[in-house]
């Protein structure tokens, strides 16, 4: 038998969606449909919608050790962000069992891997509850997150989100947390940055179409940024399995328009390489995004156009309050005297110590009594900021800090300090 | 009406050149890709999946190639070479050439006496086994990237330009560049009074920062204006490079395939398998020759796809885009064509930047497909494929 047009077609497609399956997207996977970030008066914490409930009480810790699970993305392209999650919440769980655990029972942290895709976050959560997890943290991206959250809550075990950002992934549930700021702080305070500080009036926009947490930063910033008066035109790429790293069609279009800033909201795995297209160009102008640019790596594909751009991230190495200090010194002694390359290190650590602090002050050792306990968090002195989650719909008011990226220097810092930001600072 | 307005405003001429331009470069690369695909089809009838992953290696072979020439991503590098470019090029089609020879030999061989359905199931695990192994094998699957600014000497842009700026308004804007200066040269005069830094200043220093932000608009959006009826073809030197190369690729493939012994009994194999072997074609050795020609391509096309589009990610899902749309490109032109390979790469570049171009951009990646279904509707053997009538 011949192969006919039929096969052929039939070929090509499945294999596209096969491929499109298989690899998914970074940030993918299903995205909730309460999209109302700006629609609907927000109340405390960012949500608007009404958090649904988790149906059952959650599992209780059973055998000699209290297991949390943790997924992080350890492999594919968030790579240097799941290592750094993992290393940060190992380093809060060693200190917490070496300090004689609760009560002398210690706690066993599990790893699954997402490899940085939404579809195998929604394996390694769903695995890491069958070995009988009580708390889950993770994931560095919303998408994951989201599928994290999806899948932890029928049986109430409470997630504590790492590095997503995106406004509404506390209408996931009662269950969700999460220890960073969300896109709706984001957003504003780049667009203030953008406006008051850097005096632009005019900024292209560039969406990750397949990321979540791109469409959600896009979204909050070109909001913000049309509410002081500034002028925005937004343009699409994909990152996915469809994606393409050559972004001269969009830049020439942007280029076209004469802007007088470039607003990225994708991840450094893209940015990079569009910063540097861009400046080969002819786009000379400024440049900033969220915190999906905080990777060294972003030097290696921006190379020298990346110098001087702005981005909004949770803390910075060179921070004088004593948790960080604290923090880095231990951090440092387990790594050869090395920093935590991304945001990602500290944020771990942070989500892996509230849960620890919740697990502590809960009525009882189990699902329910964490995610109670977490509930009830008040200024919690965290290395990012200090944390309240009560009353607070899973997101706390954190503060956010600006930074420029600069040249690599001898210690392996590459971000200076520009301004910080905390929620009064936003005009509304 | 509202659609129409907004059809009609995103149509901006002056950057249809460009973007033309942009989608034939663009287009040469799924083109050269394409070629392996349809290649292979031709004499063997079998669409070669790992094609993508072929030419995912073949990157990896050139980033590890320039590694070794020290151009790292930290540290010094030496001085920009064009004898590194060819050496990059080489590595990574004798790599991707290698590749081949295994996949063919101990993949695709055994299959040959099997249900086609057999080797294209085989051909898609091979796929995915190189995608995922990869992502263990190669680096811990970290992503990386060729340090092409450091490495290549083609620096700068080639411009054409079509239609000048209005000099009559560029001089008019040009009066307003003093205005502009001072206020810089106020607000420079003013930052030592100010300790908290360009991001918290006084009352004064804003009013100041603000005064040079107004002016410097004001000057460029005057000249904006003057430069609005420009239209100029700007590309990169490397990316000329890169078109060149591709073309002299392809001229030795058609010399290859046109005017040797290899090549008329790859097109004897192609047209009749059995009655090639029938009249002393070597049909293994031929198959095999193939493989790595097809191959050879790829590796040259990932090479210069990372290279000459800076900053490219090299993960092992690299090949999974290219390959796809280089995959709907040989179909497009009519798969086992190889003219057709070239038409269809080229078609499909210069469609997915006219969309970018008419302010649809999300549906970028999906013209590609769109073109496909439309063109296999009307001609079932793709543009230049001849459709045959095909008894089962």
């Amino acid at each position: 038998m011949k192969p006919s047009i039929k096969t052929l077609a039939f070929t090509l497609v499945s294999t596209f969606v096969l491929g499109a399956a298989l690899t998914g997207c970074n940030g993918g996977g299903d995205t909730p449909k309460t999209e109302g970030d700006n629609t609907k008066p927000p109340v405390a914490g960012g949500t608007t919608a009404v958090r649904p409930v988790p149906p059952s009480e959650g599992p209780m810790a059973e055998g000699d050790t209290i297991k949390i699970g943790t997924v992080c993305s350890v492999t594919g392209d968030n790579k240097p962000w799941g290592e750094d999650s993992y290393e940060g919440s190992k380093l809060a769980v060693e200190e917490f069992n070496a300090a004689g655990g609760l009560g002398g029972k210690k706690v066993e942290l599990i790893l699954g891997d997402s490899a940085s895709k939404p579809d195998q976050a929604k394996t390694a959560t769903e695995k890491l509850m069958s070995q009988g997890v009580i708390a889950l943290i993770g994931e560095v991206s919303s998408g994951n997150t989201i599928q994290m959250a999806k899948s932890a809550f029928l049986k109430g075990i409470p997630v504590v989100a790492v590095g997503a950002t995106r406004t509404d992934l506390g209408n996931e549930g009662t269950h969700v947390f999460r220890v960073c700021y969300s896109d709706d702080f984001q957003g504003p305070v780049m667009a203030q940055f953008a406006y008051a500080n850097k005096n632009l009036r005019n900024v292209a926009v560039m969406t990750d179409n397949s990321l979540p947490y791109s469409q959600g930063l896009s979204k909050s910033f070109i909001t913000a940024f049309e509410k002081l008066g500034g002028k925005v035109k937004e343009h699409f790429y994909a990152s996915g399995a469809g994606g393409n790293s050559n972004y001269s069609g969009n830049l020439t279009e942007i280029k076209g328009e004469n802007p007088d800033g470039l607003f990225l909201s994708g991840y450094f795995t893209e940015v990079g390489p569009i910063v540097n297209q861009a400046r080969a160009a002819g786009i000379t102008v400024p440049v900033m995004g969220g915190d999906g640019w905080d990777s060294d790596l972003i030097l290696a594909s921006g190379g020298d156009a990346i110098i001087g751009g702005y981005f909004c991230n949770h803390y910075n190495n060179a921070d004088n309050r004593p948790q960080v200090i604290e923090f880095l010194k231990k951090w440092r002694a387990k790594h050869n005297g090395k920093d935590p390359g991304t945001t990602m290190g500290a944020l771990g650590y942070d989500a892996m110590a509230i849960t620890l602090n919740a697990l502590k002050n809960a009525k009882t050792v189990g699902a329910k009594g964490i995610l109670d306990a977490l509930e009830d968090t008040v200024d919690y002195k965290a290395v990012s900021g200090d944390i309240t989650l009560k009353g607070m719909n899973g997101n706390p008011d954190k503060r956010a800090i600006v930074v420029e990226i600069t040249k690599k220097d001898a210690a392996g810092n590459w971000q200076k300090f520009a301004k910080d930001f905390v929620a009064s600072d936003i005009k509304k | 009406m509202d659609f129409s307005t907004h059809f009609v405003a995103a149509f901006e001429l002056t950057t249809l050149p460009q973007q033309l331009i942009n989608g034939l470069l663009n287009g040469a690369i799924y083109a050269l890709i394409a070629l392996g695909y349809t290649m292979v089809y031709g004499v063997l009838k079998l669409i070669n999946f790992a094609h993508g992953e072929v030419f995912m290696l073949g990157a990896y072979g050139a980033l590890f190639v320039s590694w070794k020439l020290g151009y790292q991503p930290d540290g010094n590098a030496p001085p920009p070479s064009l004898m590194a470019l060819v050496l990059m090029l080489l590595g990574a089609m004798l790599i991707c050439t290698i590749v081949a020879f295994f996949i063919e030999r101990f993949a695709y061989r055994p299959m040959r006496n099997q249900p086609r359905i057999a080797s294209l199931i085989t051909a898609i695990g091979l796929s995915l086994l190189l995608q995922y192994a990869g992502q263990i094998f190669l680096l811990n699957g970290t992503p990386q990237t060729i340090q092409a600014e450091k490495i290549s000497p083609f620096s700068g842009n080639v411009v054409l330009n079509l239609r000048g700026a209005d000099q009559s308004r560029l001089a008019e804007a040009e009066k307003l560049k003093p205005a502009w200066d001072a206020a810089v040269a106020e607000f420079k005069a003013r930052m030592p009074l100010e300790p908290g830094g360009e991001f918290n200043l006084s009352q004064e220093g804003e009013r100041l920062h603000t005064k040079q932000g107004d002016a410097e608009r004001a000057y460029k959006a005057a000249l904006n204006d003057g430069n609005a009826g420009v239209m100029k073809i700007e590309v990169p030197k490397g990316q000329v490079v890169l078109f060149t190369i591709t073309i002299i690729l392809m001229a030795v493939l058609t010399y290859l395939v046109m005017f040797t012994k290899q090549g008329r009994a790859m097109r004897a194999v192609s047209h009749d398998f059995n009655a090639a072997s029938l009249m002393g074609i070597n049909i293994d050795s031929i198959i095999t020759f193939t493989f790595l020609l097809g191959s050879a391509l790829a590796g040259a096309g990932a090479m210069m796809y990372c290279t000459f589009i800076p900053g490219t990610k090299i993960d092992s899902f690299l090949g999974l885009a290219p390959g796809i749309k280089a995959f709907t490109a040989a179909v497009l032109g009519g798969i086992g064509n190889i003219p057709g390979a070239v038409l269809g790469g080229l078609v499909m570049g210069v469609a997915e930047y006219l969309v970018v171009w008419a302010g649809y951009d999300s549906y970028r990646d999906a013209i590609a497909f769109l073109i496909l279904i439309v063109v296999l509707l009307f001609r079932p053997g793709g543009l230049l494929g001849s459709a045959k009538v095909e008894k089962v």
